[in-house]
């Protein structure tokens, strides 16, 4: 479809609209910015350049009920995801919706995550294109994304100055673009040639880099190689660089009751957290941070690219940014390549 | 019965007594047929020095409006020193807990011996009356959320 | 300032001991001004080692974060000495872990460093966010001078100076079996101005100030992870039997996971601040500890992290403590 131009001066109107759905743009917590849902269109920050906390938390949410139950009662309620209604995510950034986009082949393999596919389903992805790259460890380029990607995004917005250029790419998008057709006017001539021209001008200041060919095939011959002790000893074993990461999907499942009611809850869980593979018998075959590094970057570059074809990271920077100890995937991975 | 506020709300009260002095002043206000508030839960732990200041919180957090623990007077501890630990403890919660905008009145602590039944109703009297006048805790309370 | 070469020759003549089994120092980071832990197994690898205003991580969390494995039958435990590279305030950390028996005094050999005060990583990017470096930082005089891609700027101390070098009073490592230069003298003091102003707002005005910070908690546990006082086997916080806290993130759980590292932090913490440095969602988590190390303070005359031998806040006590609060 033939974008369209958003006036800025518009764009509190149509967040007015979509409040009508549940609404969730960035916003600024103190001075963190995270996803939220916004009751009033002046709380939406979007001139921001990456989030803390990415958005994989409205479609896989941190903590969510499975079903519910009464004690001594064999029926089983489930959670009922159609009531959380129409969902609009406004203003996120390319990688992040791609990264959706690569957990979707996950949640519907070989069995279809009927929370999460319904979620996805009822969610639009309206995208803000990224003029610039949000930080100097963004390495979207080097994966197959783009800072104007529009792999996953219903809609894709582009910063043009006083307007966005809307240029809706799926079928959810084109439904939202009439939606919002009295906020959009014709975009002005030339525009979407505009917006190639400043494609070009972000890619070219992305400066980190990895090259991942090879990269999948070649991890499980290095399994005893001794750079993934050098790279975990500064591991502090926490969960930042996995709660953060838009493509990180592992979860736990815990059963919480009180006073003969009860919810059996999915909740985030981390590889690199000691107990992830700690057996009931107190046997860890992870014992230490060496393994659980080891896996992580294995999973993401190699065990899923090989079963689903694709590298589960979208090089937003995230992990790199966050690790209280300098971690850095690109270093490791340089150190994968050298080996 | 003093009047507390004009309200229906009746809190609910855990109370952590220890067994030698506070949990025997408690019975004694009992068989002395004292008329006292009747919100508090008793739980009869060994000693106040066994009282974990997390069971504090978790109380707190599964819907206590207000939770006591009551032990011996310093110096007479059945077990010497439990209350003396017990009193350091306890003053850094609460000061914490006020700090974090839990008010102090659903936190008490008192001393009361095996002899001080009078005492005892006298306690229950004003952490009810200092509860009732807080209200409901909901701050962070267990409350089925995302249920 | 430390002299570099000294710092690798005496890293060197460490590392070289054969009762030596790792050293932990600094290096350079991998973008922007940053620097990172170095673990040096062998003398040829001390010449990434650094000391510079960039090098805020405390080391001292490595002494007890290191996994101890089971050892096969027919092989020994590997009992040989970690030295450890500590400021001022990381010092506390080793003494304070010391005072509790984590571990005995001839297991580690500590590398003291007097330190003028460490930059605030988050203001040095947000000042110079397009260099990928790699930049390096010194101090001159009352001046951090920032330099990268063959430029130097230099920024006023003040501006960059992480907060809690702003109330320092241990600069220099109260232990130390080696110290890398001349001692520094205390340039701070504290006053708990920033407890203060909280402990003044209304009940509920407190609360909404933390129920904005605990919920954006994320429970990733670098907190938890990265404090070197928090070393326990079979942490409260991770306990399935019983089960303080639920897994579930909300603002219930995350308030109690809070409440319950800080409370057992009381008369332990040593005010490293790295718990604040590393929460992705910047919970000013020193704020909690600082309370608590406030009340320790006046109520109790305890500082941990001090003396080695002094007995642990809790398990002591003295007739005359106070019990205005009790009825």
């Amino acid at each position: 479809m033939a974008a369209k131009k958003l006036s800025k001066e518009k764009v509190g109107e149509v967040l007015q609209e979509l409040s009508k759905f549940r609404l969730i743009t960035p916003v600024k917590s103190d001075d963190v910015v995270i996803f939220r849902e916004i009751a009033d269109p002046q709380e939406a920050f979007l001139d921001y350049g990456n989030s803390t906390v990415p958005p994989k938390k409205v479609v896989f949410p941190q903590t969510e009920t499975l079903f519910r139950f009464t004690l001594g009662n064999p029926e089983l309620r489930e959670k009922n995801v159609e009531e959380e209604g129409t969902t609009v995510i406004f203003g996120l950034r390319p990688c992040d919706a791609r990264a959706m986009s690569i957990v979707d082949k996950l949640f519907s393999w070989d069995f279809e995550d009927p929370y999460y596919l319904k979620r996805r389903e009822l969610t639009t992805l309206v995208g803000m294109a990224c003029v610039q790259p949000p930080s100097i460890n963004c390495f979207c380029t080097s994966l197959g994304g783009s800072p104007f990607g529009k792999e996953g995004l219903d809609v894709l917005l582009v910063d043009m100055g006083d307007h966005y250029l809307f240029q809706s790419l799926t079928e959810k998008g084109g439904r939202l673009e009439e939606m919002l057709s009295s906020y959009l006017e014709e975009a002005p001539a030339g525009e979407e040639e505009k917006a190639s021209s400043m494609e070009e001008e972000a890619k070219a200041k992305i400066i980190r880099s990895i090259d991942p060919q090879g990269i999948p095939e070649k991890l499980p011959s290095l399994w005893e190689h001794p750079l993934w002790k050098r790279v975990s000893d500064s591991c502090l074993g926490c969960g930042i660089c996995t709660y953060l990461c838009p493509t990180c999907h592992c979860f736990d499942v815990q059963d919480e009751v009180e006073r003969g009611e009860g919810r059996r809850a999915r909740m985030w869980d981390s590889c690199m957290f000691c107990e992830y593979t700690l057996h009931a018998s107190g046997h860890n075959p992870r014992p230490t941070r060496k393994e659980r590094t080891r896996n992580r970057i294995s999973h993401k570059y190699s065990y899923y690219p090989k079963r689903f074809d694709v590298i589960a990271c979208v090089g937003c920077g995230r992990c790199i940014n966050l690790c209280p100890v300098n971690i850095d995937i690109l270093e490791i991975l340089e150190q994968v390549v050298e080996a | 019965m003093t009047e507390a506020t004009q309200t229906d709300f009746q809190p609910n009260i855990v109370a952590f007594l220890c067994n030698w002095c506070s949990y025997a002043g408690a019975d004694l206000a009992g068989t002395s047929r004292t008329q006292y508030p009747s919100n508090v839960r008793v739980i009869r732990v060994m000693c106040s020095g066994r009282v974990n200041p997390m069971f504090v919180v978790n109380a707190l957090q599964e819907g206590a409006d207000g939770v006591l623990v009551s032990g011996c007077h310093p110096g007479d501890c059945h077990y010497m020193q439990g209350n003396y630990y017990a009193r350091r403890r306890f003053k850094l919660m609460r000061n914490f807990l006020e700090y974090l905008g839990i008010e102090p009145e659903r936190f008490r602590m008192s001393w009361v011996s095996a002899s001080e039944g009078a005492k005892w109703k006298e306690v229950i009297e004003e952490v009810v009356e200092g509860v009732k006048a807080v209200g409901p805790m909901n701050k962070f309370k267990r409350r089925q959320l995302n249920w | 300032m430390v002299d570099r070469n000294k710092l690798r020759e005496t890293a060197k003549e460490i590392i070289s001991r054969e009762d030596v089994r790792e050293l932990i120092g600094y290096r350079a980071g991998t973008y922007g001004f940053r620097a990172r832990p170095a673990f040096v197994y062998d003398p040829g690898e001390v010449d990434q080692l650094i000391f510079t205003p960039a090098c805020v991580n405390n080391l001292a969390t490595y002494i007890t974060l290191e996994e101890k494995l089971p050892v096969p039958r027919g092989q020994e435990p590997d009992l040989r000495k970690v030295a450890v590279m500590v400021k001022g305030c990381d010092s506390r950390a080793l003494i304070q872990q010391m005072a509790e028996n984590a571990y005995d005094r001839d297991r580690i050999l500590v590398i003291g460093i007097p330190c003028t005060g460490v930059v605030d990583m988050d203001k040095v990017q947000a000042r110079f966010p397009d260099v990928l470096g790699p930049g390096e930082i010194a101090q001159e005089g009352d001046k951090f001078v920032l330099i990268y891609d063959g430029r130097r700027e230099e920024v006023p101390r003040e501006e960059l100076l992480a907060d809690k070098c702003r109330r320092c009073r241990y600069p220099t490592p109260l232990v130390y079996d080696v110290l890398l230069d001349e001692e520094v003298a205390p340039f701070a003091s504290d006053d708990y101005s920033d407890v203060e102003a909280l402990e003044a707002r209304s009940q509920d005005e407190k609360w909404a100030y933390w129920e904005e910070k605990f919920s954006r908690c994320i429970r990733c546990y670098s907190c938890r992870n990265v404090c070197p006082m928090c070393y326990c086997n079979d942490c409260i916080l991770d306990r399935l039997r019983p089960q303080w806290i639920r897994r579930s993130v909300d603002i219930s759980e995350n308030t109690v996971f809070h409440v319950a590292r800080a409370y057992h932090l009381a008369g332990r913490c040593i005010q490293c601040g790295e718990c604040q440095r590393v929460c992705p969602v910047e919970i000013p988590l020193m704020e909690l500890n600082r309370k608590l190390y406030k009340d320790v303070e006046e109520l109790y005359d305890f500082e941990p992290g001090v003396k080695v031998d002094a007995p642990p806040l809790l398990s002591s006590y003295r007739p005359d403590d106070p019990e205005d609060f009790i009825l």
